[in-house]
């Protein structure tokens, strides 16, 4: 395991060393597998992020670079590697950092460990090359393989190794929690633990689904199964299709409750109520699958309208707490250490030069005002029909997973990069900008394609959106303009993750090395400035939390009028 | 520096307490316009073209239901201005007042201190006002159909087939607009038709099996060579003998 020097950290003679930033006792298990994880996945947005190059010219059709049958075979690779390897590699990672690294423990069946990640990159390589060599009859499957359309067998093979190996991965994290409460019955886990055990849950009831749904697929394509229900298909596919972006969700939540902490100094003001959104995620946040099969004639109307309106309002509600709990915990603890200065001072005195935080709080900010609000909208069951299989759907996703968990999950390999990988940054400059560089490229590429969705109605999947639809009346050439603004964006957003793959693998690899305690002031909070632990965190303002989120309620409801309105248009009524 | 509340403010009467909230949020709103730090200037440039794709996209959104509502060509306007004039201010106009300010010597330091960000900010509503009274081109989106199309209609004809115990027999049942239909199956073309009406017959033995059942896939191509439409065909499920 000490491969380039990757692995080789000082520990003690049990294993251990003390983190000096974040005080935590890490096990040498623990450290060398989030190291290992965290690689595979920046190898897996390497490939996702290519693929999104000949994806996104294509679609900005001055320059067409792709046929559909090659563009589609493009886009499920793209969507493969980044919706699916390059999270749930980061998601295993952050179960790893939320669970014994956390609470302090080494990481027990580390072999079982190991064998859930060459699983996971077997099945990974095996998906990619299934759907690369995909050849008529059989179809390239984006993320929705819908039986009876046949995919190639691999496809099946891989992604059905690919969630068993996640499964096993995440066994080790199940065991340490187990072993914690045993020891401890009594003691609460901290919140970050509680985050990743509510990730670890929803993740659970996802990769389960998905095997299920992917297993009986394979017999089917091996034509062990002679006739399978495309309704069931449907229903049970979603149960992994959507959910793994659940994961992606809570997961994202856990780390920003972390790095905002660890390099923002962030308090969390108020444990209990934190807890209770987890928990909420843990009933609802699945549920959101339900979006995709609202105009499914195999569900009945009780079942849509359950889903779509109650169970939503409380994945929805959780989202809020979220919302208001990190910022406040910002707010409240800069304001602790004397770095208010009026309504915004605590965000702006903010570490702004450390791309550990800003791509943290880009996360928060491009996540809550354009995934949150486009999920809670179009997740209606009138308002969807507006949105679903539209561009604008696209655009929800990218809000959601390429601004959102991305940017947080870049957060945290940086902070991998420096804390457990022990290397400052190689290239400042550009590692200080790029979070900037991603969050302004890919959030007004997502603008585009949300604008383009609404405004045209422009379709999802399709190679041809510009031009004209071939042999119809539809011609979509006006909208243009939005595609050139979203092409020249896209780009930027691409070299922009090239620049974070750069730095990562730069620094890990030439950066100079991180020597103990104090060469932290670049990381920790306010170069290392402490507080009194027992002032409540209560005492301070958080009028500027206060007025952020007012702002963001004031941007919800006029996209909630927006789109009802429109809905109103469309369908004539009162007239 | 620590900004703990002490304690419940001392309340006014409700004008005093209107006045106050007033003169707060104004400081307020000034003290951010003019706060000059490197993410300050990123956070409002950011938020304004954000703001400005908003109104610009919206309004043109709304003027395609409503077009008799006037006052969105001023909202369209004032977002496709922001676009560009919202990082303008923040990172030239904004940062030259300032630096103005500083220095302070001569009538013209003195004027662009006292008045530049007035100026800057009037300009700017005037081009609003141009721009939304005389809107042009780049700024309004189209959403009519274009005239004077040369398409024909929409080409989506149904594919009928029929099946006896060798053959599958299949036609269209409109061939306007149509240069060439290609049958192929797996990878393998198997008949090409370039004469209306676009009838085929294939053999069912020489179709390939995928998990068990023969089938086979239908193109449509224009004279571009373009796919207008694909049709997959399963011979288990053709009616037939």
């Amino acid at each position: 395991m000490s491969t380039l020097g990757l692995f080789d950290n000082d520990y003690d003679e049990d294993g251990f060393r003390r983190c000096s930033v974040t005080g935590l006792n890490v096990h040498r298990t623990v450290e060398n597998l989030v190291k290992l994880f965290g690689l595979s996945a920046v190898v897996a947005m390497v490939i996702g992020g290519t693929f999104a190059f000949f994806v996104a010219m294509t679609r900005w059709e001055v320059i067409g670079l792709l046929e559909a049958q090659d563009y589609y075979v493009h886009l499920t690779l793209h969507a493969w590697n980044l919706l699916i390897f390059w999270m749930v590699f980061m998601e295993i990672a952050v179960l790893y950092v939320g669970g014994p690294m956390v609470l302090g423990r080494r990481l027990p069946l580390t072999a079982l460990a190991k064998t859930g990640w060459v699983t996971m990159v077997v099945g990974a390589v095996l998906v990619n090359l299934g759907v690369w060599m995909t050849a008529p009859p059989d179809t390239a499957p984006l993320l929705t393989a819908y039986v009876p359309l046949t995919a190639h067998p691999w496809f099946y093979a891989g992604a059905i190794l690919f969630i068993l190996g996640a499964i096993v991965a995440a066994i080790p994290f199940f065991v340490t929690l187990w072993r914690e409460k045993r020891g401890q019955p009594y003691k609460t886990l901290p919140l970050i633990a509680f985050g990743a055990f509510a990730t670890s849950i929803i993740a659970f009831e996802a990769l389960v689904g998905g095997l299920v749904t992917f297993v009986v697929a394979f017999l089917w394509r091996m034509e062990f199964i002679g006739w399978m229900d495309a309704a069931w298909y449907r229903h049970m596919y979603w149960t992994i299709g959507h959910s793994t972006q659940q994961i992606n969700l809570a997961a994202m939540v856990t780390v920003w409750y972390f790095l905002t902490h660890v390099v923002g100094g962030a308090e969390v003001v108020s444990e209990k109520v934190s807890r209770t959104a987890f928990i909420l995620y843990i009933f609802f946040i699945n549920l959101g699958a339900a979006h995709h099969i609202l105009s499914d004639p195999a569900v009945s109307t009780g079942w849509r309208i359950w889903n779509a309106s109650y169970a939503m309002y409380g994945a929805a509600f959780a989202s809020m707490i979220h919302a208001f709990a990190i910022p406040a915990g910002i707010e409240a603890g800069r304001r602790k250490r004397g770095l208010g200065g009026g309504l915004f001072g605590w965000l702006t005195s903010a570490p702004w030069n450390n791309p550990v935080f800003s791509a943290t709080v880009f996360s928060i900010v491009l996540f809550g005002f354009v995934g949150g609000i486009t999920g809670v909208v179009m997740g209606q069951l009138q308002v969807n029909m507006t949105w679903h299989n539209t561009f604008a759907t696209v655009g929800h996703f990218h809000a959601t997973v390429a601004l959102g968990t991305t940017l947080a999950f870049m957060g945290l390999v940086y902070f991998v990069v420096r804390t457990m990988f022990l290397r400052r940054f190689v290239f400042d400059r550009l590692a200080t900008l790029q979070p900037y560089l991603y969050a302004g490229g890919m959030g007004i590429a997502t603008l585009m394609m949300l604008y383009a969705g609404l405004l045209y109605g422009v379709p999802r999947r399709t190679a041809e959106v510009v031009e004209n639809i071939p042999g119809t009346e539809f011609n979509l050439a006006a909208a243009a303009p939005l595609f050139a603004i979203f092409g020249v964006f896209a780009v930027i957003a691409i070299l922009a993750g090239a620049a974070f793959v750069l730095v990562a693998v730069a620094s890990i690899l030439v950066g100079e090395r991180v020597d103990g305690t104090g060469s932290d002031a670049d990381i920790v909070p306010d170069g290392g400035a402490t507080v009194d632990e027992d002032d409540p965190v209560h005492a301070y303002e958080m009028r500027g939390t206060f007025l952020l989120c007012l702002l963001f309620l004031a941007v919800f409801v006029a996209s909630y009028v927006a789109n009802w309105y429109l809905l109103t248009e469309l369908w004539s009524v009162g007239l | 520096m620590t900004e703990r509340s002490t304690g419940p403010p001392e309340l006014g009467g409700p004008v005093t307490w209107i006045r106050n909230v007033v003169r707060r949020s104004w400081n307020d709103l000034l003290s951010v316009y003019y706060a000059n730090t490197l993410i300050w200037r990123v956070f409002k440039s950011g938020a304004l073209v954000f703001l400005g794709l908003f109104c610009w996209t919206g309004a043109n959104l709304l003027l395609s239901y409503r077009p008799d509502w006037g006052i969105l060509w001023y909202v369209m306007a004032y977002g496709f201005l922001l676009l560009f004039w919202g990082p303008f201010t923040h990172f030239v106009v904004v940062p030259f007042v300032i630096r103005m300010r500083k220095r302070g010597d001569g009538p013209i330091a003195r004027f662009i201190s006292r008045h530049g960000s007035k100026t800057n900010l009037t300009i700017f509503l005037i081009l609003v006002l141009v721009l939304g009274t005389f809107p042009v081109g780049p700024m309004t989106f189209e959403f009519q159909l274009p005239s004077g199309s040369e398409s024909s209609g929409d080409v989506n004809p149904q594919l009928q087939c029929t099946k006896s115990e060798e053959e599958v027999h299949c036609h269209l049942s409109d061939s306007r607009g149509i240069d060439q239909l290609v049958v192929t199956s797996s990878d393998r073309t198997i008949e090409t038709v370039e004469e209306s009406p676009f009838e085929f017959d294939v053999r069912i033995d020489e179709l390939e099996s995928v998990r068990g059942q023969k089938q086979f896939t239908v193109e449509l191509r224009d004279s571009d060579g373009q796919t207008l439409r694909r049709y997959v065909r399963v011979v288990e499920t053709i009616p037939g003998e």
